[in-house]
């Protein structure tokens, strides 16, 4: 299991940390089921869409 | 049991907050079960200590109380959020620190995100055991 970890590439752990950030985050702000569904299902979007976005506005510079 | 049914039976002081503060911040999660919020002590358990644990796994680096620059200073006070993670995390990491290497550097974050997220549940164990509303 923790060689799982050890092996994880960066996407993985984006996947990963968002998951869990989102997870924690709903249960902090929301009440009930379908409120926290909803809300970890919204935060995990948007992290991966953040990384995803600011990994492209940074492809350039590695260049 | 349902959080909506135990919030009736807690009944909140300035010591009960106190109390779970302390106890969320060593064992995260352990300050909600004190106070009887069954799920929300198991998903905080699992979240921050698997995060804690993924950290540690990857060779993330840990912060020692030493550190000179104020960035390391932060990364230890972040670090020191994970609470027992944080003083078992040289017998969780047998093989030690490696940030040479991106993996490590990822589990650095890791770790120190996952002593952040406990503090704020300890800031809720608080605001829950002193009488506050929480969501």
């Amino acid at each position: 299991m923790m060689s799982r970890f050890a092996n994880l590439t960066h996407f993985g752990a984006l996947l990963f940390f968002a998951l869990v950030v989102s997870i924690t985050f709903a249960f902090l702000s929301k009440r009930g089921a379908t409120e926290r569904l909803k809300y970890t299902l919204w935060a995990f979007l948007a992290f991966l869409l953040v990384a995803i976005g600011i990994g492209w506005l940074m492809y350039p510079f590695s260049q | 049991m349902d959080d909506t049914m135990t919030r009736q039976v807690v009944k909140g002081s300035q010591i009960m907050g106190i109390v779970a503060a302390l106890a969320g911040w060593l064992v995260p999660g352990l300050g909600h079960l004190v106070l009887r919020r069954w799920s929300k002590a198991g998903v905080y358990f699992l979240c921050i200590g698997g995060l804690a644990c993924a950290g540690l796994a990857m060779r993330g680096g840990v912060f020692g109380a030493g550190a000179e620059d104020l960035f390391d200073r932060l990364g230890f006070f972040a670090d020191l959020g994970a609470g027992v993670f944080y003083f078992l995390a040289q017998q969780i990491q047998t093989a030690g620190p490696d940030v040479a290497h991106a993996t490590g550097d990822y589990g650095t974050r890791l770790f120190a995100a996952a002593g952040m997220l406990n503090l704020l549940t300890v800031l809720e164990a608080y605001d829950i055991g002193r009488g506050g509303e929480t969501k």
